[in-house]
């Protein structure tokens, strides 16, 4: 919890990954909301593609700030002081807690808006946002320990995408499909399979992701 | 008889293997109902490669958890030989199911699920590579390699598993499906079993020469350190 306490503060101060994932998403959500907006997609369409388009949005808004959580600590040379000061343990838990934050505010001021900006009607509110709060913390698995993983290695910045594409898809799927399902359908059912894929997919990456960041964390 | 002389043989045994293979495809085999002409031949080839990426990429995490257990450098040039020949066998993979699908389909790409997790394998590969090259200090290009490894690893089964199963997919199940059921004729399963085994053999032979190219290079470099 400390280490979440020093991001959280550190972050407010600067407010630097804020901006970067809230200006980045906007920026894309309005240049989406220009072209396409609520009229330029054919009924039969607007299920999939608002879907996927939401959750592209999210994730490369996501991927524009979530990766600073460790890069930081490299850049700012205080990595070695972390390493002595807290055990691997809390400080993935910290960092991680901290991405799940970040990305809960992210959704919090984007979904809204893009469902105004689209006119994308969510017939299953809670459903919807339980899928939200799952691919939060699952995003949030994948995110930290790649991130983890390229704070050690040169040109980050392109690193992170080519190193979580391939991660992050499979969550992607899941998440477009329950959103599409939570859209046309006010009952938990439909999108349960989705969801309990999306909670399989962040436990599973929970677990991997602490048994592999202590070697990393060392390295 | 000798090591080399027992390698020899076995690489022989291998050749015919696949040539008796190859010959038992096309005219031994017979076609599929409900496939186009000739096309249901391809699965005697394209499905051992698929299961050789699966099964390079398991060598390959087993030879990371080894690395991250034991630091051998000898561990982390197999995952490299296992990573680099799944690469192989993806491409393949993909390059003969676009083949098939455009002869059933009508089109090299439908974004089915199985597909998509055939270019996802590619990609984790692809990006395994990418790190490999980020890192210039050995001892930690191996250790994050692993472990991105172990995380790529654990994904997989929701892709070739699961996906397919949750959602519509075009791609015939006749010996992976939900019924547990085996839909194919017995002379087609022979040869696909035979397939397998010989695909295996040239993963396993493939994989042995690049260990062996390995470990002659770190005898060298440690003779040099010397």
């Amino acid at each position: 919890m400390a280490v979440l306490a020093k991001e959280l503060t550190a972050e407010l101060r600067g407010r630097v990954a804020l901006n970067a994932v809230g200006l980045f998403g906007l920026t894309t959500l309005i240049a989406v909301a220009y072209q396409i907006g609520p009229y330029r997609i054919a009924d039969a369409d607007r299920p999939h593609l608002l879907a996927a388009l939401l959750w592209i949005i999210l994730y490369f808004a996501a991927a524009s700030g979530l990766p600073r959580v460790f890069v930081k600590e490299e850049d700012a040379r205080t990595a070695k002081t972390l390493r002595l000061a807290a055990r691997p343990g809390a400080v993935f838990t910290g960092k991680f807690l901290f991405n799940v934050i970040l990305l809960a505010a992210l959704e919090a001021f984007l979904v809204p808006l893009y469902c105004a900006l689209m006119s994308y009607g969510i017939a299953g509110i809670g459903p919807f946002t339980l899928l939200l709060a799952c691919g939060a913390v699952a995003l949030a698995a994948t995110s930290t320990i790649v991130a983890a993983i390229i704070s050690r290695a040169t040109g980050s910045g392109t690193l992170f995408a080519i190193l979580s594409v391939p991660l992050v898809l499979p969550l992607l799927v899941f998440l477009i499909q329950g959103t599409r399902a939570a859209s046309a359908s006010a009952g938990l059912a439909e999108v349960l399979p989705a969801l309990r894929a999306v909670t399989s997919l962040a436990g599973v990456t929970l677990v991997t992701s602490a048994f592999i960041f202590p070697v990393v964390w060392h390295e | 008889m000798t090591k080399p002389r027992l390698r020899t043989t076995a690489q022989w045994l291998l050749g015919i293997w696949l040539l008796v293979v190859a010959i038992a495809a096309f005219h031994w085999a017979p076609t599929a109902r409900g496939f186009k002409g000739e096309s249901s031949r391809i699965v005697f080839f394209h499905v051992p490669q698929a299961w050789v990426a699966v099964l390079a990429f398991c060598v390959n995490l087993v030879a990371s958890l080894r690395y991250l257990r034991g630091r051998d450098p000898l561990d982390d040039a197999r995952a490299a030989a296992a990573a680099r020949l799944g690469l192989v066998f993806s491409v393949l993979a993909t390059i003969t199911g676009s083949l098939f699908a455009h002869v059933m389909w009508g089109s090299f790409w439908n974004w089915d699920p199985r597909e998509v997790s055939i270019v996802i394998l590619l990609l984790i590969y692809a990006a395994y590579f990418a790190l490999r090259e980020a890192i210039t200090d050995d001892e930690r290009r191996a250790s994050l390699a692993a472990a991105y490894a172990i995380l790529a690893f654990v994904t997989m089964p929701f892709l070739i598993f699961i996906v397919p199963r949750i959602y519509f997919s075009l791609h015939p199940d006749t010996l992976i499906n939900t019924r547990g059921a085996m839909d194919m004729e017995s002379r087609m399963f022979q040869v696909l079993m035979g397939s397998l085994v010989g695909f295996t053999g040239l993963f396993s032979w493939l994989y042995t020469l690049d260990v062996r190219l390995a470990k002659i290079r770190l005898a060298r470099r440690r003779r040099e350190e010397v």
